[in-house]
């Protein structure tokens, strides 16, 4: 199901390993969409562009180091890590982790619903929902919001996440929990409750 | 004690089977658990039907070389391949009457002058002898080539004193008759039969018109080679 099982794919970043060009753009056309997605998510839509450019050009000119098979896992490493090196060039110091040390994940706090409202799984159409949704995503740390955005979006494993942001499973774990929980009270916050299977 | 921590690790399958069934045995009797698993589910299926953004051009850096660059490069690695055949085969030809007249090529010393001449006249008008003409067109053809004056080649064989006057009565000839490179290849080729017979070896230019041809394209051909390369 995934773009880089098939052997196409395969067969692709093999030549474009021994420096075909043209076999790395078709590689690169591929997943160009759901890497913008995932940067403009990070960094907003006006850098993403940027980033995601930068990043597929790094990845042409290290290709020849690369020795993993899932080509997709990789630049989204690459895009990932640029997003938050660019995150944290922002920042006035720039030093700080952009996500501060997990505390116990058993304590993270559940906000109660405010009012009784539609229940979160009959929202996912609702383009107010999908709103708050982007708002609560924006409010998160930096490498929360990229390992919940890997994993929700992107579909990767635990595993690949871990590789791809360079971070213990552990901390995968965690920043996956913590993300959803805020997601969810600030959803929670705004008149709705997500009670239904 | 609520399982809170590994409630989305669950929900991905992410947890140990150990862990798994002890959440799920956790998750038959609290009624909290299963409503808060229900709202991190929901909360997943959200973040996962945000709608997609779209670039607004493509992202796609161009590193593959553009098709007249690669076309380029094969015409010219062909050419230069092509060229230097052609530079072998017509020096093979003209150093075939040079062996058999090899008694004669004293004579043929104070030829660089004449060839000069001949290619001063010779360059105004590029053009070969008429084709009829065999007796002349030898040294004709190689009058007809500016070469001649940059090729002071000390083993080629040239026209003698004697030929001189010959020289530059074919040049004249020549403002008259033209003919394509080709015919005046062939004509050459037809030339330095017959003057083997005559102990007078043409001076050749095209072996080393070819031969910098072929170099050449060898040149434009590597230089691309490399740009693709780099590309």
């Amino acid at each position: 199901m995934r773009p880089d099982v098939g052997g196409a794919t395969e067969a692709l970043l093999d030549r474009a390993r021994r420096g075909d060009g043209r076999a790395f753009e078709q590689l690169a056309l591929e997943v160009q969409r759901p890497l913008y997605r995932h940067a403009a998510r990070m960094v907003g839509h006006d850098d993403a562009e940027d980033v995601v450019q930068d990043a597929l050009l790094s990845a042409w000119k290290s290709l020849a180091s690369f020795e993993g098979t899932s080509f997709r896992a990789w630049v989204f490493r690459i895009v990932t890590n640029r997003a938050l090196d660019r995150l944290r060039s922002r920042r006035r110091r720039p030093e700080l982790p952009l996500d501060p040390p997990a505390e116990d994940d058993d304590a993270v706090g559940w906000a109660e619903p405010a009012a009784a409202g539609p229940e979160l799984a009959d929202l996912a159409a609702d383009r107010e929902a999908l709103g708050v949704v982007e708002e609560a995503l924006a409010t998160l740390p930096a490498e929360q919001r990229a390992v919940l955005l890997l994993r929700d979006v992107e579909g990767f494993a635990y595993e690949e996440i871990a590789i791809i942001t360079s971070t213990e499973i552990g901390t995968v774990k965690s920043r996956i929990h913590r993300g959803r929980v805020a997601v969810r009270n600030i959803l929670v916050s705004r008149g709705w409750k997500g009670s239904s299977g | 004690m609520h399982p809170f921590g590994d409630l989305s690790a669950y929900l991905d399958r992410a947890l140990s089977p150990e862990a798994r069934a002890s959440v799920q045995a956790h998750l038959d009797t609290c009624a909290i658990c299963r409503t808060r698993l229900a709202e991190l589910r929901g909360t997943a299926r959200l973040i996962a039907a945000l709608p997609m953004p779209v670039p607004s051009r493509s992202l796609v850096p161009r590193v593959s070389a553009p098709v007249w660059m690669v076309a380029l490069r094969t015409f010219s690695t062909l050419a230069s391949a092509a060229a230097i055949l052609l530079f072998v085969v017509s020096a093979a030809i003209s150093s075939f009457p040079r062996a058999q007249s090899a008694g004669s090529a004293p004579a043929a010393v104070p030829a660089p002058s004449a060839a000069l001449d001949a290619a001063r006249s010779g360059a105004t008008s590029a053009s070969a002898a008429p084709q009829s003409d065999t007796k002349y067109a030898a040294p004709t053809s190689a009058s007809a080539s500016p070469f001649t004056a940059f090729n002071p080649l000390p083993t080629s064989p040239t026209p003698a004193p004697a030929e001189r006057s010959i020289a530059s009565d074919a040049t004249r000839r020549q403002d008259t008759g033209s003919a394509s490179p080709s015919a005046s290849i062939g004509d050459f080729a037809v030339a330095a039969r017959t003057s083997s017979g005559t102990e007078q070896p043409p001076f050749n230019p095209f072996p080393w018109l070819w031969l910098v041809l072929g170099v050449a394209f060898a040149a434009v051909s590597f230089v691309l080679g490399r740009r693709l390369r780099s590309a």
